[in-house]
C-alpha cells in the first residue's frame, strides 16, 4: 500500500513539475479533457480504488469472528470447537476479564489467553467509551456503554503481550494500559484448572 | 454625471459610519467579510499557540510542563477553534467579502443578517475563549463523545461552555449559509447565467447547502446533550434507554461533511487561481462542477467511517467504506483538471502559486493516507494513533490553509490596492511547508510505532522520543513562519506603496472594481456575456464607472441592486437593501443572553431573552417594505423591473426556503435519533408508552393542514380582494389549536427524566409547540401590516413568505403526531 | 430552482437510498432476518438485494427521464450537468451497495 501510494504522489508531483518545464504549443480543452479528466480522473482512479476496496473488504472478512448464525454462518471465517471466549469489561480506568472457561475466575488488567487459537473477546463497560487494542494481536474495537462487541484475536507464539486503550476516556487515559500473557497448551489447562499463576 | 460625481454620490449611500462606531452598525458585506476574516485569523493564532503547548509538552518524553488536565483542554481547544472558529469563519468571511464583487453586484441578499451572523460568531468565540483564559474550557476531546462528558463523568462547566458556545457560532454558520445560497442564485450581474459563474461561486454554492444540511446534526446533538447534562434528559445514557453511539452518528454526520465544507470553498480558490497563473481557462468547467456536486453528496455517506471500531457489522461497514474509497475519484477527477489546467497554458511561479505547490504535494499525501485508513483492517489499527492526526493536519492544512494563504496573497493587492513591498512572502513559504512536513511526517511514523492521539506524556523506553522532539522542533518552525506570513500582510495592508487595478490580468469581475473596492462595488452593474468577463473587455471597469451599467443613476438616496432568474440570469426584480443599523449586534446580544443564561443555569432570563430575540425579529421585518405600491423601477439600459416586496418570490422567500431546508435536516435527524433509539438502543422498548388519541391526532393534525390551507386562501384573497384578513384570522386560529394541542400531548408525556422514549417525545413535542408558535407570531404579524396598509395585491411578498412557514408546521406536525402516537397505537 | 434540483436530484436518491439500504441493514440484523432461509438464501440477502436493484432501477429511471424531450433542460449547460450528475448517482449506487451481495450478513468486526 505504501509503495503504491508512494508511486502515485510521485506521478501526481511530476506531472505537476512538468508543466511549468514543458515548452510547446499549448493543449486544446477538448483533448485536455480527455486526457486529463477522463483518462487520468476517471479511469486511472476508479481502476486503482476498486481494487483497494475490494482488497480491504475481503481482508476484512477474513479477519471475522465466527458470527452470523443461521444460513449464512461461516461465509469465509473461521468457526469450530476451538474458540476460547473471554470477556473485558472497562472502566476508568482498569480492565476486569472474565472466561467462559473458568465461570469463578477474575483478572484486573491481566488478560490470559491460550497461545495458537483464536480467542473471541466480548468487550464492554460500566461507564464511558473505551477502546480494546493489543496492537500485535488484532486492530481495536470499542467499549461502548449498554453494547457487547466481540473481537476475535489470535497469538501466534507464548508471550507477553501489551494492551491499550485506544479511545480518549478522561485524566487517566495515558496509564490506562493492560497485560495479555498468551499460554502454551499445558499452562493453559492450568490456568483453566485454577493453578495459581 | 462624471464619474467622480456618481462615486461621491453613491458614497454618500453606501457607506459605513466613520470610524470605529462603523464597526457596530455596518452591514456592509466588504466590511463584514473583512471583520470575519480578521476574527478568524486571530482565532487562527489561539489555535495556533494551543497547538505550540501540545508540542512543547510531547518534545521529550516525561515532561511535566502540563498535567492530564490541562493537556486535554489544550486539545480539545485546538481542534475545536481551528474546526469551528477558524475554518468555517474564513470561508464565510472569504465568500462574503469576494461574492457580490465576483458575481457584479452590490451586496449580498441579507446585509443585516450578514451582520448579526458575525456578531454570533464574535461572542459565542468569547465564551470560548473566556472558558480558556479561566482554565475551564471544554476537555473531552473535540468530538465530545458522550457518556465521558455526560453530566456522570463530566459534572463541571467546561463541556458546556463547548455545547453552548459551539451552537451560538453555528447560528452564524446557517446565517452565512442562507445568504450565499439566494445571493449566489439571485444576486448576480445580468447576463450571468448559471454557466458563466465564476466557479469560486459554485464551490461557495455547493458548501453553502452543505452547511445547510451538515450542521443541524451537530445542532442538535449539542442540544440533546445539553438537555441530558442540565436537565438529565437521558439521551445518551445506556441504563434509561439512552445510547452513546447516537451521538457519534449525529456528529459524524455534521463531522465528515464538515471536511469538506472545509476543503470545497479551498478547491474554489485553487480552480480560480491556477487559470490566472497559468495564462488560460480553467480546463473542464463543467466536469469540475459536477465533482463538487458529487464530493456535496458522496460525502454524507461516509459518516460511519469515523466509527469503524464501534462493533457495527461488517456489511455495514463495507458501505462506508466504499463510499470512502469513492469520494476519492471526483477529488482526482479535479486534482487532475487543475494540473491540466497548467500544463493547457503557460505557469507562472508567482507566491500564490507557491502555496498551490504546497497544497498539491500536502493534500495528495492526505488522500492517500485518507483512502489507506479507508481500507477497514488498517483502520482497526491506526484509529485513534498519532497516524490519524496526522493523516487528518495533511487534509486539512494542505487542503485549507495552503489554498487560503494562497488566497491571502492573491487577493491582497485587491483588498488593499497596493503592491508586494518586501519578498518575505517566499521565506515564509519555505519555513511554512518544511516546518509542515518535518511535524507531520514524523506523526504518521510514530502513529505507526503505537503513539495513541492524546495522551499527554509517554516513557522514554518507547523510543518515540527523538520522532517526537524532530516533530515539536519543526512545528515551531512552521509557527515562524505563520508568524512571518502575519507580518509580510501587515506591512502590505499599511506600508506598502500602491498599485494598479487587476495585477494578475484576471477574468473575474471583482478586479473590475476599485481597489481597494468603494462600498457600492460598482458604480452600475455590467451586463456579463462570458465567464471571464473581464478578460476579453479591458474597458468594462471604466465604463462601469461612468455608469453604462445598470443601475447607474443613483435617483434616491437608497442601496438598490437587482436580482435574476436563476438558470438563465436575465434581471427580474430590484432590491431595496436596508441602510447601517445596530440592529444585529443588538440582537445577536440578546441571543447570546439567551445561551448565556443556559450556560450559567440563569433559567428565569431564558424565556426573557427568547422574547427579546423575537420582539427584536419583528422589528427587524417592521422596518422594511412600504405603504404605497411603487410599480415599475426603471434599472438602466432600457430595462424596468418591480421591486422584490412587489412579487411572489422575494429574496425573504428564497432565504426562508433554505432556511427550511437547514431546519428540515434538524427534524430528519431528531426522527433518526428516535428510529436508532428504538431499534439500536439498549433498554427499549420503555416501560409504558404514551397513551394514544385519535382525538389528539386528528385535531392536531386538521388544525396544521387547515392553517396551511386558510394562509392559501389569504393569498387568493389579497390577490383578488385585497382582503387577506379573513384567511389569516383563520389562519392564526388554527395555529393557535395546534400549538394547544402539542401543549397538551407535552402534558401527557411521561417524565423526560426517566427514559430517553420520554426525553425523545418531550424534544419531539416541543420542536412542534415552537414552530406553531412562530407560525402563529408571523401570523399576528402579518394582520397588524395588512391592517396598517404594508401589504397590497401588489405588496404581496410577506404573504408568500408566511405561506412557507405555515406549510411547513403542517408536514412536521403531522408527523410529529404519527411519531409519538403510532408507537402506543402498534403496541 | 427546477435547475437546482435537476442537477441534484441523482445524487439524492443515492443518499437516500443508500441510507435506506443501510437502515433496513441494521433492521435485518436486529431482527434475525439472516436466519430465515428463502429462495435458497436468507430473508436478509433478498430483502437487500432488491433494495439495491430498486435503487439501480431508480437511477436508471432518472437517466431516462433527463434524456426525454419532456423533461430535458432548457440550457446546455444544466442538461450537461444533470446528465453528469445522473451518472454520479448510477455509479455510487453500484459502487457503495455492492456489499449487499458478497459480505457476510451482521458478522461483528475485528
Amino acid at each position: 500500500m505504501l509503495a503504491g501510494a508512494a508511486a502515485i504522489l510521485a506521478l501526481v508531483l511530476g506531472l505537476l513539475l512538468a508543466a511549468f518545464r514543458r515548452r510547446g504549443t499549448a493543449s486544446d480543452e477538448a483533448a485536455g479533457v480527455k486526457v486529463w479528466i477522463i483518462g487520468l480522473g476517471f479511469v486511472f482512479s476508479m481502476s486503482v480504488l476498486a481494487a483497494l476496496t475490494v482488497y480491504g473488504l475481503f481482508a476484512g472478512q477474513r479477519l471475522m469472528p465466527g458470527a452470523g448464525a443461521g444460513v449464512e454462518a461461516g461465509v469465509g471465517t473461521r468457526v469450530g470447537a476451538d474458540v476460547v471466549s473471554v470477556s473485558a469489561e472497562a472502566r476508568q480506568w482498569s480492565w476486569r476479564f472474565a472466561y467462559d472457561d473458568r465461570p469463578d475466575h477474575i483478572t484486573d488488567d491481566v488478560l490470559h489467553i491460550p497461545a495458537g487459537r483464536p480467542v473471541d473477546v466480548a468487550i464492554t463497560t460500566t461507564d464511558v467509551v473505551h477502546s480494546f487494542w493489543v496492537p500485535r494481536l488484532a486492530g481495536k474495537l470499542d467499549a461502548i456503554p449498554g453494547h457487547v462487541n466481540t473481537l476475535r484475536i489470535e497469538a501466534d507464539t507464548p508471550g507477553t503481550y501489551q494492551g491499550l486503550t485506544a479511545e480518549y476516556n478522561g485524566p487517566g487515559y495515558r496509564a490506562h494500559v493492560f497485560t495479555v500473557e498468551a499460554h502454551d497448551a499445558q499452562s493453559w489447562d492450568a490456568f483453566v484448572a485454577g493453578d495459581r499463576q | 454625471m462624471t464619474a467622480l460625481r456618481r462615486h461621491r454620490k453613491l458614497s454618500a449611500i453606501w457607506s459605513s459610519e466613520p470610524g470605529f462606531r462603523g464597526w457596530f452598525s455596518s452591514v456592509n458585506h466588504s466590511d463584514l467579510g473583512r471583520m470575519f476574516l480578521v476574527t478568524a485569523f486571530f482565532f487562527f493564532l489561539v489555535g495556533g499557540v494551543l497547538a505550540m503547548l501540545i508540542r512543547a509538552q510531547l518534545a521529550t518524553p516525561h515532561s511535566a510542563f502540563a498535567d492530564a488536565g490541562a493537556f486535554a483542554q489544550f486539545f480539545t481547544m485546538h481542534g475545536t477553534i481551528m474546526m469551528f472558529l477558524f475554518a468555517i469563519p474564513t470561508f464565510e468571511g472569504l465568500a462574503i467579502y469576494l461574492l457580490p464583487k465576483m458575481l457584479g453586484t452590490r451586496d449580498l441578499a441579507f446585509p443585516r443578517l450578514t451582520a448579526y451572523g458575525y456578531w454570533c460568531y464574535a461572542f459565542g468565540g468569547s465564551m470560548l475563549l473566556v472558558a480558556l483564559v479561566f482554565g475551564i474550557a471544554p476537555d473531552g476531546g473535540w468530538f465530545m463523545y458522550p457518556p465521558l462528558t455526560g453530566p456522570l463523568h463530566s459534572p463541571g462547566i467546561n463541556t458546556d461552555f463547548w455545547l453552548i458556545g459551539i451552537t451560538f457560532v453555528e447560528i452564524s454558520a446557517i446565517c452565512a449559509a442562507v445568504e450565499l445560497c439566494v445571493s449566489i442564485l439571485k444576486y448576480r450581474a445580468p447576463g450571468m447565467s448559471l454557466d458563466k459563474m465564476p466557479i469560486f461561486a459554485w464551490y461557495a454554492l455547493v458548501t453553502a447547502l452543505m452547511i445547510l444540511t451538515g450542521f443541524p446534526p451537530l445542532i442538535l446533538g449539542s442540544v440533546l446533550l445539553e438537555l441530558e447534562r442540565a436537565f438529565g434528559l437521558p439521551f445518551f445514557q445506556a441504563d434509561l434507554g439512552g445510547d452513546s453511539l447516537l451521538w457519534q452518528h449525529l456528529f459524524w454526520l455534521f463531522g465528515h461533511p464538515e471536511v469538506y465544507i472545509i476543503f470545497l470553498p479551498a478547491a474554489g480558490v485553487i480552480s480560480t487561481i491556477i487559470p490566472v497563473m497559468a495564462r488560460t481557462t480553467l480546463l473542464g468547467y463543467g466536469w469540475i462542477v459536477a465533482s463538487a456536486v458529487a464530493l456535496a453528496f458522496l460525502s454524507f455517506g461516509l459518516w460511519v467511517h469515523h466509527m469503524f471500531t464501534t462493533g457495527i457489522p461488517l456489511m455495514g461497514l463495507a458501505f462506508f467504506s466504499a463510499a470512502s474509497t469513492l469520494v476519492a475519484v471526483p477529488t482526482g477527477v479535479q486534482v487532475f483538471a487543475w494540473i491540466g489546467t497548467l500544463w493547457k497554458g503557460r505557469p507562472e511561479m508567482h507566491l500564490p502559486m507557491l502555496h498551490i505547490f504546497g497544497f498539491f504535494f500536502t493534500f495528495v499525501i492526505g488522500g492517500l493516507t485518507g483512502v489507506m485508513v479507508a481500507v477497514v483492517p488498517f483502520d482497526w489499527q491506526a484509529h485513534d494513533t498519532a497516524f490519524i492526526t496526522a493523516h487528518l493536519h495533511y487534509v486539512l492544512f494542505g487542503g485549507f490553509v495552503f489554498p487560503i494563504l494562497a488566497g491571502i496573497y492573491y487577493w491582497l493587492p485587491l483588498v488593499s490596492g497596493r503592491k508586494r513591498f518586501f519578498r518575505l512572502g517566499e521565506v515564509a513559504f519555505a519555513l511554512i511547508f518544511l516546518g509542515f512536513h518535518g511535524t507531520f511526517l514524523a506523526m504518521h511514523w510514530v502513529g505507526l510505532m503505537g503513539q495513541r492521539r492524546r495522551i499527554e506524556t509517554y516513557d522514554a523506553e518507547t523510543g518515540w522520543g527523538a520522532i517526537n522532539l524532530i516533530s515539536s522542533i519543526s512545528s515551531f518552525i512552521m509557527a515562524i513562519g505563520l508568524a512571518m506570513v502575519l507580518i509580510d500582510v501587515l506591512i502590505h495592508a499599511f506600508v506598502a506603496v500602491r498599485g494598479g487595478r487587476n495585477p494578475w490580468k484576471a477574468g473575474t469581475l471583482e478586479w473590475a472594481s476599485m481597489s481597494p473596492p468603494p462600498a457600492y462595488n460598482f458604480a452600475s452593474l455590467p451586463h456579463v456575456t462570458s465567464r471571464d468577463a473581464f478578460h476579453g473587455d479591458p474597458g468594462l471597469a471604466n465604463r462601469l464607472a461612468k455608469g453604462e451599467g445598470y443601475l447607474g443613476d443613483p435617483q434616491s438616496a437608497r442601496r438598490e441592486t437587482l436580482t435574476v432568474d436563476i438558470a438563465t440570469g436575465d434581471p427580474d426584480f430590484m432590491v431595496i437593501y436596508p441602510g447601517n443599523t445596530r440592529l444585529p449586534i443588538l440582537m445577536a446580544a440578546v441571543t447570546g443572553l439567551f445561551f448565556l443564561s443556559i450556560l450559567i443555569k440563569l433559567y428565569w432570563l431564558t424565556p426573557l431573552a427568547l422574547a427579546g430575540v423575537a420582539a427584536l425579529a419583528l422589528v427587524w421585518v417592521w422596518r422594511l417594505g412600504a405603504r404605497t405600491d411603487a410599480g415599475p423601477q426603471d434599472a438602466g439600459r432600457g430595462v424596468t423591473l418591480a421591486l422584490a416586496g412587489e412579487t411572489e418570490k422575494s429574496p425573504g422567500w428564497w432565504g426562508s426556503v433554505f432556511l427550511l431546508v437547514a431546519n428540515a435536516t434538524f427534524f430528519g435527524s431528531l426522527l433518526f435519533g428516535y428510529a436508532f433509539l428504538w431499534t439500536v438502543a439498549p433498554g427499549w422498548p420503555p416501560q409504558d408508552w404514551l397513551a394514544p388519541s385519535l382525538v389528539e391526532l386528528g385535531i392536531g393534525g386538521a388544525a396544521a393542514l387547515t392553517s396551511a390551507l386558510a394562509m392559501r386562501l389569504a393569498i387568493r384573497g389579497n390577490r383578488h380582494r385585497a382582503r387577506p384578513l379573513p384567511g389569516l384570522a383563520f389562519a392564526l386560529t388554527a395555529t393557535l389549536v395546534t400549538a394547544v394541542t402539542f401543549a397538551m400531548l407535552l402534558s401527557r408525556v411521561p417524565p423526560p427524566d426517566g427514559h430517553a422514549y420520554a426525553a425523545t417525545l418531550f424534544v419531539l413535542g416541543s420542536y412542534a409547540l415552537c414552530h406553531a408558535l412562530i407560525a402563529g407570531l408571523m401570523l399576528a404579524f402579518a394582520i397588524a401590516r395588512a391592517r396598517r396598509g404594508y401589504t397590497s395585491p401588489a405588496r404581496q411578498a410577506e404573504f408568500h413568505i408566511v405561506s412557507l412557514w405555515t406549510d411547513y408546521l403542517a408536514v412536521i406536525a403531522t408527523l410529529s403526531l404519527l411519531a409519538a402516537h403510532l408507537p402506543g397505537f402498534l403496541a | 430552482m427546477k435547475d437546482v434540483l435537476r442537477i441534484l436530484l441523482a445524487p439524492l436518491l443515492w443518499l437516500a437510498s443508500f441510507s435506506a439500504t443501510y437502515g433496513l441493514h441494521g433492521i435485518g440484523c436486529a431482527l434475525g432476518w439472516p436466519e430465515i432461509a428463502l429462495w435458497g438464501a436468507s430473508v436478509f440477502r433478498v430483502a437487500l438485494l432488491t433494495a439495491w436493484l430498486v435503487a439501480i432501477l431508480i437511477q436508471v429511471a432518472i437517466l431516462i427521464v433527463l434524456h426525454s424531450d419532456r423533461f430535458r433542460a432548457a440550457s446546455a449547460f444544466t442538461q450537461w450537468a444533470s446528465l453528469a450528475t445522473a451518472w454520479v448517482g448510477l455509479v455510487a449506487v453500484l459502487w457503495t451497495v455492492y456489499p449487499v451481495a458478497v459480505i457476510t450478513a451482521c458478522g461483528g468486526n475485528g
